[in-house]
Protein backbone atom coordinates (compact mmCIF):
# COMPACT_ATOMS: atom_id res chain seq x y z
CA UNK A 1 0.00 0.00 0.00
CA UNK A 2 1.58 3.32 -1.20
CA UNK A 3 -0.47 6.19 -2.32
CA UNK A 4 -2.73 8.19 -0.05
CA UNK A 5 -5.89 6.76 -1.41
CA UNK A 6 -4.88 2.93 -1.10
CA UNK A 7 -3.90 3.50 2.69
CA UNK A 8 -7.26 5.36 3.54
CA UNK A 9 -8.83 3.01 1.58
CA UNK A 10 -7.47 0.10 3.48
CA UNK A 11 -8.03 2.10 6.81
CA UNK A 12 -11.72 2.59 5.97
CA UNK A 13 -12.33 -1.35 4.87
CA UNK A 14 -10.54 -2.38 7.78
CA UNK A 15 -7.98 -4.62 5.82
CA UNK A 16 -4.72 -2.86 7.46
CA UNK A 17 -2.74 -3.42 10.20
CA UNK A 18 -2.83 -2.40 13.56
CA UNK A 19 0.15 -0.57 13.07
CA UNK A 20 -0.53 0.73 9.62
CA UNK A 21 -4.77 1.98 11.77
CA UNK A 22 -2.71 3.69 14.21
CA UNK A 23 -0.27 5.90 11.80
CA UNK A 24 -3.49 6.80 9.37
CA UNK A 25 -5.34 7.57 12.70
CA UNK A 26 -2.52 9.98 13.49
CA UNK A 27 -1.98 11.54 9.80
CA UNK A 28 -5.94 12.27 9.94
CA UNK A 29 -5.43 14.20 12.83
CA UNK A 30 -2.54 15.88 11.89
CA UNK A 31 -2.84 16.54 8.20
CA UNK A 32 -5.29 18.67 6.55
CA UNK A 33 -4.46 17.01 2.77
CA UNK A 34 -5.32 13.45 4.68
CA UNK A 35 -7.77 15.23 6.60
CA UNK A 36 -9.81 16.22 3.78
CA UNK A 37 -9.18 12.85 1.14
CA UNK A 38 -10.78 10.77 4.22
CA UNK A 39 -13.29 13.40 4.59
CA UNK A 40 -14.11 12.46 0.51
CA UNK A 41 -13.63 8.86 0.54
CA UNK A 42 -15.96 8.53 3.54
CA UNK A 43 -18.84 10.31 1.82
CA UNK A 44 -17.97 8.51 -1.25
CA UNK A 45 -17.96 4.99 1.01
CA UNK A 46 -21.38 6.25 2.12
CA UNK A 47 -23.46 6.51 -0.68
CA UNK A 48 -22.02 3.60 -1.97
CA UNK A 49 -23.25 1.71 0.52
CA UNK A 50 -26.70 3.50 0.43
CA UNK A 51 -27.30 2.33 -2.79
CA UNK A 52 -30.59 1.09 -3.80
CA UNK A 53 -30.94 -2.58 -5.75
CA UNK A 54 -32.64 -2.74 -8.88
CA UNK A 55 -36.31 -4.96 -8.40
CA UNK A 56 -36.81 -7.84 -11.21
CA UNK A 57 -40.94 -8.40 -12.31
CA UNK A 58 -43.30 -8.61 -10.18
CA UNK A 59 -43.74 -12.48 -10.97
CA UNK A 60 -39.87 -13.15 -10.96
CA UNK A 61 -40.50 -16.03 -7.88
CA UNK A 62 -43.39 -16.99 -9.72
CA UNK A 63 -42.07 -17.75 -12.91
CA UNK A 64 -38.88 -19.27 -11.11
CA UNK A 65 -41.14 -21.49 -9.40
CA UNK A 66 -43.15 -22.72 -12.63
CA UNK A 67 -40.15 -23.74 -14.23
CA UNK A 68 -38.60 -26.02 -11.52
CA UNK A 69 -42.35 -27.30 -11.02
CA UNK A 70 -42.55 -28.22 -14.94
CA UNK A 71 -38.80 -29.45 -14.54
CA UNK A 72 -39.60 -31.60 -11.67
CA UNK A 73 -42.72 -32.46 -13.74
CA UNK A 74 -40.78 -34.27 -16.35
CA UNK A 75 -38.54 -36.15 -14.55
CA UNK A 76 -38.48 -39.70 -15.97
CA UNK A 77 -40.49 -41.91 -13.60
CA UNK A 78 -36.23 -43.81 -13.00
CA UNK A 79 -35.15 -40.55 -11.43
CA UNK A 80 -37.87 -40.31 -9.19
CA UNK A 81 -37.89 -43.79 -7.43
CA UNK A 82 -36.16 -43.83 -4.48
CA UNK A 83 -32.79 -46.09 -4.85
CA UNK A 84 -33.67 -47.09 -1.08
CA UNK A 85 -36.67 -49.31 -2.60
CA UNK A 86 -34.09 -50.99 -5.77
CA UNK A 87 -31.56 -51.64 -3.08
CA UNK A 88 -34.53 -53.44 -0.61
CA UNK A 89 -35.96 -55.31 -3.78
CA UNK A 90 -33.02 -56.44 -4.97
CA UNK A 91 -31.88 -57.13 -1.06
CA UNK A 92 -35.18 -59.48 -1.01
CA UNK A 93 -34.35 -61.32 -4.12
CA UNK A 94 -30.88 -62.22 -2.62
CA UNK A 95 -31.81 -63.38 0.66
CA UNK A 96 -34.85 -65.66 -0.78
CA UNK A 97 -31.95 -67.12 -2.99
CA UNK A 98 -29.72 -67.82 -0.70
CA UNK A 99 -32.27 -69.46 1.63
CA UNK A 100 -33.62 -71.49 -1.05
CA UNK A 101 -29.74 -73.02 -1.05
CA UNK A 102 -29.60 -72.92 2.73
CA UNK A 103 -32.85 -75.16 2.42
CA UNK A 104 -31.63 -77.41 -0.07
CA UNK A 105 -28.62 -78.38 1.60
CA UNK A 106 -30.07 -79.54 4.85
CA UNK A 107 -32.46 -81.14 2.94
CA UNK A 108 -30.53 -83.00 0.83
CA UNK A 109 -29.49 -86.43 1.91
CA UNK A 110 -25.91 -86.49 3.39
CA UNK A 111 -24.29 -89.72 2.54
CA UNK A 112 -21.40 -88.79 5.10
CA UNK A 113 -21.13 -91.64 7.90
CA UNK A 114 -20.77 -88.86 10.92
CA UNK A 115 -23.05 -86.82 9.69
CA UNK A 116 -26.29 -86.89 10.31
CA UNK A 117 -29.66 -85.41 8.26
CA UNK A 118 -32.42 -85.65 10.82
CA UNK A 119 -33.86 -82.02 12.24
CA UNK A 120 -32.72 -81.95 15.55
CA UNK A 121 -35.39 -82.68 18.67
CA UNK A 122 -35.62 -79.04 19.24
CA UNK A 123 -36.97 -77.95 15.63
CA UNK A 124 -40.09 -79.86 15.20
CA UNK A 125 -42.46 -79.40 11.85
CA UNK A 126 -45.21 -78.09 12.46
CA UNK A 127 -48.32 -80.82 12.88
CA UNK A 128 -49.95 -81.99 9.64
CA UNK A 129 -47.20 -80.36 7.57
CA UNK A 130 -45.86 -83.37 5.17
CA UNK A 131 -42.10 -82.85 4.60
CA UNK A 132 -42.01 -85.08 1.59
CA UNK A 133 -44.07 -82.42 -0.82
CA UNK A 134 -41.14 -80.32 -0.11
CA UNK A 135 -38.77 -82.84 -0.74
CA UNK A 136 -40.71 -83.68 -4.06
CA UNK A 137 -39.91 -80.00 -5.14
CA UNK A 138 -36.16 -79.69 -3.54
CA UNK A 139 -34.76 -82.88 -5.01
CA UNK A 140 -36.68 -82.74 -8.21
CA UNK A 141 -35.48 -80.61 -10.57
CA UNK A 142 -38.38 -78.08 -10.45
CA UNK A 143 -36.76 -75.89 -7.95
CA UNK A 144 -33.22 -76.32 -9.62
CA UNK A 145 -34.82 -74.74 -12.91
CA UNK A 146 -37.27 -71.97 -10.82
CA UNK A 147 -33.80 -70.74 -8.82
CA UNK A 148 -31.70 -70.97 -12.58
CA UNK A 149 -34.13 -68.94 -14.27
CA UNK A 150 -34.22 -66.33 -11.63
CA UNK A 151 -30.82 -65.99 -11.80
CA UNK A 152 -30.56 -65.51 -15.42
CA UNK A 153 -33.09 -62.93 -15.27
CA UNK A 154 -31.27 -61.24 -12.91
CA UNK A 155 -28.03 -61.68 -14.82
CA UNK A 156 -29.94 -60.09 -17.97
CA UNK A 157 -30.66 -57.22 -15.53
CA UNK A 158 -27.68 -56.60 -14.37
CA UNK A 159 -26.13 -56.50 -17.79
CA UNK A 160 -28.58 -54.34 -19.24
CA UNK A 161 -27.93 -51.70 -16.49
CA UNK A 162 -24.51 -51.61 -16.85
CA UNK A 163 -24.21 -51.19 -20.97
CA UNK A 164 -27.21 -48.40 -20.56
CA UNK A 165 -24.96 -46.91 -18.26
CA UNK A 166 -21.46 -47.34 -20.57
CA UNK A 167 -23.65 -45.96 -23.12
CA UNK A 168 -24.58 -42.68 -21.47
CA UNK A 169 -20.92 -42.51 -20.09
CA UNK A 170 -20.26 -42.26 -24.18
CA UNK A 171 -22.35 -40.02 -25.08
CA UNK A 172 -21.66 -37.90 -22.21
CA UNK A 173 -18.16 -37.89 -22.99
CA UNK A 174 -18.92 -36.60 -26.72
CA UNK A 175 -18.71 -32.62 -27.37
CA UNK B 1 -44.02 -11.89 3.53
CA UNK B 2 -40.71 -13.51 3.97
CA UNK B 3 -40.38 -16.01 6.12
CA UNK B 4 -38.31 -15.32 9.14
CA UNK B 5 -36.18 -18.75 8.90
CA UNK B 6 -32.44 -18.73 7.96
CA UNK B 7 -31.02 -19.75 4.63
CA UNK B 8 -29.75 -23.46 5.60
CA UNK B 9 -33.35 -24.05 7.35
CA UNK B 10 -34.83 -23.03 4.27
CA UNK B 11 -32.34 -24.99 2.00
CA UNK B 12 -33.30 -28.04 4.67
CA UNK B 13 -37.07 -27.27 4.23
CA UNK B 14 -36.21 -27.49 0.45
CA UNK B 15 -34.32 -30.69 0.23
CA UNK B 16 -37.14 -32.58 2.51
CA UNK B 17 -39.18 -31.89 -0.57
CA UNK B 18 -41.27 -28.69 0.54
CA UNK B 19 -41.17 -25.91 -2.75
CA UNK B 20 -42.49 -23.14 -0.79
CA UNK B 21 -39.15 -23.08 1.14
CA UNK B 22 -37.32 -22.32 -1.83
CA UNK B 23 -39.62 -19.29 -3.19
CA UNK B 24 -39.02 -17.83 0.20
CA UNK B 25 -35.09 -18.27 -0.64
CA UNK B 26 -36.06 -16.69 -4.17
CA UNK B 27 -38.06 -13.69 -2.45
CA UNK B 28 -34.62 -13.05 -0.50
CA UNK B 29 -32.17 -12.97 -2.76
CA UNK B 30 -34.22 -12.54 -6.19
CA UNK B 31 -32.94 -8.34 -5.38
CA UNK B 32 -29.31 -9.01 -5.23
CA UNK B 33 -29.09 -11.69 -8.22
CA UNK B 34 -31.17 -9.46 -10.07
CA UNK B 35 -28.76 -6.44 -9.51
CA UNK B 36 -25.76 -8.96 -10.01
CA UNK B 37 -26.76 -9.65 -13.46
CA UNK B 38 -27.74 -6.12 -14.30
CA UNK B 39 -24.03 -5.39 -14.13
CA UNK B 40 -23.42 -7.71 -17.01
CA UNK B 41 -26.46 -7.93 -19.25
CA UNK B 42 -26.88 -4.30 -18.49
CA UNK B 43 -30.40 -4.43 -19.89
CA UNK B 44 -33.50 -6.04 -17.76
CA UNK B 45 -34.63 -8.70 -20.05
CA UNK B 46 -31.57 -10.33 -20.15
CA UNK B 47 -30.73 -9.71 -16.63
CA UNK B 48 -34.33 -11.60 -15.46
CA UNK B 49 -32.94 -14.36 -18.08
CA UNK B 50 -29.58 -14.90 -16.32
CA UNK B 51 -31.56 -14.67 -12.62
CA UNK B 52 -34.17 -16.85 -13.54
CA UNK B 53 -31.16 -19.82 -14.92
CA UNK B 54 -29.17 -19.18 -11.82
CA UNK B 55 -32.14 -20.07 -9.43
CA UNK B 56 -33.06 -22.73 -10.95
CA UNK B 57 -29.71 -24.12 -11.43
CA UNK B 58 -29.18 -23.05 -7.83
CA UNK B 59 -32.42 -25.90 -6.82
CA UNK B 60 -31.08 -28.96 -8.83
CA UNK B 61 -27.51 -28.36 -7.43
CA UNK B 62 -29.12 -27.33 -3.53
CA UNK B 63 -28.01 -31.05 -2.57
CA UNK B 64 -24.31 -30.21 -3.77
CA UNK B 65 -24.13 -27.13 -1.50
CA UNK B 66 -21.52 -28.22 1.22
CA UNK B 67 -22.88 -25.35 3.59
CA UNK B 68 -18.96 -24.54 4.20
CA UNK B 69 -19.91 -21.11 3.35
CA UNK B 70 -22.55 -18.51 2.99
CA UNK B 71 -25.69 -19.57 0.93
CA UNK B 72 -25.22 -16.14 -0.98
CA UNK B 73 -21.76 -16.55 -1.75
CA UNK B 74 -22.80 -20.09 -3.06
CA UNK B 75 -25.55 -18.28 -5.27
CA UNK B 76 -23.59 -15.51 -6.17
CA UNK B 77 -20.75 -17.79 -7.69
CA UNK B 78 -23.46 -19.33 -9.85
CA UNK B 79 -24.43 -15.82 -10.92
CA UNK B 80 -20.82 -14.68 -12.21
CA UNK B 81 -20.63 -18.16 -13.78
CA UNK B 82 -23.72 -17.65 -15.48
CA UNK B 83 -23.48 -14.23 -16.68
CA UNK B 84 -19.79 -14.88 -17.79
CA UNK B 85 -21.19 -17.92 -19.76
CA UNK B 86 -24.27 -15.43 -21.06
CA UNK B 87 -21.52 -12.82 -21.92
CA UNK B 88 -19.37 -15.10 -23.80
CA UNK B 89 -22.39 -16.08 -25.85
CA UNK B 90 -23.47 -12.47 -26.64
CA UNK B 91 -19.81 -12.07 -27.68
CA UNK B 92 -18.88 -9.39 -25.71
CA UNK B 93 -15.44 -7.84 -25.33
CA UNK B 94 -14.99 -7.41 -21.58
CA UNK B 95 -10.97 -7.54 -21.59
CA UNK B 96 -10.50 -4.05 -22.71
CA UNK B 97 -11.91 -0.23 -21.57
CA UNK B 98 -9.95 0.93 -24.56
CA UNK B 99 -12.25 -1.06 -27.19
CA UNK B 100 -13.48 1.64 -29.80
CA UNK B 101 -17.03 0.23 -29.70
CA UNK B 102 -16.90 0.43 -25.42
CA UNK B 103 -15.26 3.73 -26.00
CA UNK B 104 -18.21 4.76 -28.34
CA UNK B 105 -21.10 3.55 -26.03
CA UNK B 106 -19.55 4.98 -23.14
CA UNK B 107 -20.09 8.05 -24.90
CA UNK B 108 -23.63 7.35 -26.11
CA UNK B 109 -24.18 6.63 -22.62
CA UNK B 110 -22.87 9.86 -21.66
CA UNK B 111 -24.57 12.02 -23.57
CA UNK B 112 -27.78 10.57 -22.91
CA UNK B 113 -26.88 10.98 -19.14
CA UNK B 114 -26.07 14.81 -19.10
CA UNK B 115 -30.07 15.14 -21.21
CA UNK B 116 -31.49 13.61 -18.51
CA UNK B 117 -29.81 15.56 -15.40
CA UNK B 118 -32.16 17.93 -14.97
CA UNK B 119 -35.22 15.13 -14.41
CA UNK B 120 -33.77 12.67 -12.11
CA UNK B 121 -31.54 13.84 -9.48
CA UNK B 122 -31.30 10.66 -7.27
CA UNK B 123 -27.70 10.30 -6.01
CA UNK B 124 -28.56 6.43 -6.48
CA UNK B 125 -29.48 7.19 -9.61
CA UNK B 126 -25.86 9.24 -10.77
CA UNK B 127 -24.06 6.09 -9.11
CA UNK B 128 -25.90 3.39 -10.97
CA UNK B 129 -25.25 5.34 -14.03
CA UNK B 130 -21.58 5.41 -13.42
CA UNK B 131 -21.28 1.80 -11.86
CA UNK B 132 -23.10 0.88 -15.88
CA UNK B 133 -20.45 2.35 -17.18
CA UNK B 134 -17.38 0.32 -15.87
CA UNK B 135 -16.22 -3.16 -16.93
CA UNK B 136 -18.58 -6.15 -14.98
CA UNK B 137 -16.10 -7.27 -13.20
CA UNK B 138 -15.29 -3.98 -11.81
CA UNK B 139 -19.48 -3.53 -11.03
CA UNK B 140 -19.66 -7.03 -9.90
CA UNK B 141 -16.68 -6.20 -7.02
CA UNK B 142 -18.44 -3.29 -6.12
CA UNK B 143 -22.01 -4.25 -5.89
CA UNK B 144 -20.82 -7.40 -4.14
CA UNK B 145 -18.85 -5.58 -1.59
CA UNK B 146 -21.22 -2.79 -1.22
CA UNK B 147 -24.81 -4.07 -2.17
CA UNK B 148 -23.79 -7.76 -1.59
CA UNK B 149 -22.24 -7.13 1.80
CA UNK B 150 -19.89 -9.93 1.13
CA UNK B 151 -15.94 -9.31 2.56
CA UNK B 152 -12.84 -9.74 0.42
CA UNK B 153 -12.76 -13.46 1.64
CA UNK B 154 -16.07 -14.19 -0.05
CA UNK B 155 -16.05 -12.08 -3.14
CA UNK B 156 -12.68 -14.16 -3.67
CA UNK B 157 -14.86 -17.36 -3.29
CA UNK B 158 -17.58 -15.68 -5.75
CA UNK B 159 -15.45 -14.57 -8.32
CA UNK B 160 -12.43 -17.71 -7.93
CA UNK B 161 -9.63 -15.00 -6.91
CA UNK B 162 -7.21 -14.53 -4.08
CA UNK B 163 -8.76 -12.20 -1.54
CA UNK B 164 -5.80 -9.90 -1.80
CA UNK B 165 -5.84 -9.64 -5.91
CA UNK B 166 -9.74 -8.53 -4.89
CA UNK B 167 -8.48 -5.76 -2.26
CA UNK B 168 -6.16 -4.10 -5.16
CA UNK B 169 -9.48 -4.64 -7.79
CA UNK B 170 -11.77 -3.04 -5.52
CA UNK B 171 -9.23 -0.20 -5.02
CA UNK B 172 -9.28 0.09 -9.11
CA UNK B 173 -12.95 -0.27 -8.86
CA UNK B 174 -13.70 2.42 -6.76
CA UNK B 175 -11.04 4.76 -8.66
CA UNK B 176 -12.83 3.80 -11.78
CA UNK B 177 -16.00 4.55 -10.29
CA UNK B 178 -14.78 7.83 -9.22
CA UNK B 179 -13.70 9.14 -12.31
CA UNK B 180 -16.61 8.15 -14.35
CA UNK B 181 -18.46 10.05 -11.98
CA UNK B 182 -16.23 13.13 -12.06
CA UNK B 183 -16.52 12.69 -16.43
CA UNK B 184 -20.59 12.82 -15.89
CA UNK B 185 -20.35 15.35 -13.56
CA UNK B 186 -17.87 17.39 -14.06
CA UNK B 187 -18.14 20.42 -10.62
CA UNK B 188 -21.49 19.09 -9.65
CA UNK B 189 -19.40 15.70 -8.20
CA UNK B 190 -18.06 17.26 -5.13
CA UNK B 191 -21.95 18.29 -4.81
CA UNK B 192 -22.85 14.71 -5.05
CA UNK B 193 -20.50 13.39 -2.58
Amino acid sequence: MNTMEERLWSYIDGTCTEAERRAVEQLIAGDTAWRSQYDELMSFELQLSKMDLDEPSMGFTYKVMETIRTDYAQTPLKATINPRIIRGIAAFFVLTILALVVFMFVTVPVSHANVSATLPEHLKLPKGFDLSIVKNYVSGSVLLKVFFIVDGILALFLADAWMRRKRQQKQALRP
Amino acid sequence: MQSKLSDIELITQTLGGDQSAYADLVRRHQRFVFTLAMRFAKNREDAEEIAQDCFIKAYRSLASFQRQSKFSTWLYSIVYTTSMTFLRKKRVDTDSIDDENTYIQLENQSSGFKNNMAETKSRSFYLNQAIEQLLPDDAAIISLFYMGEQSLEEIGQTLGIEPNTIKVKLFRARQRLKEKLEKNLKSEVKELL
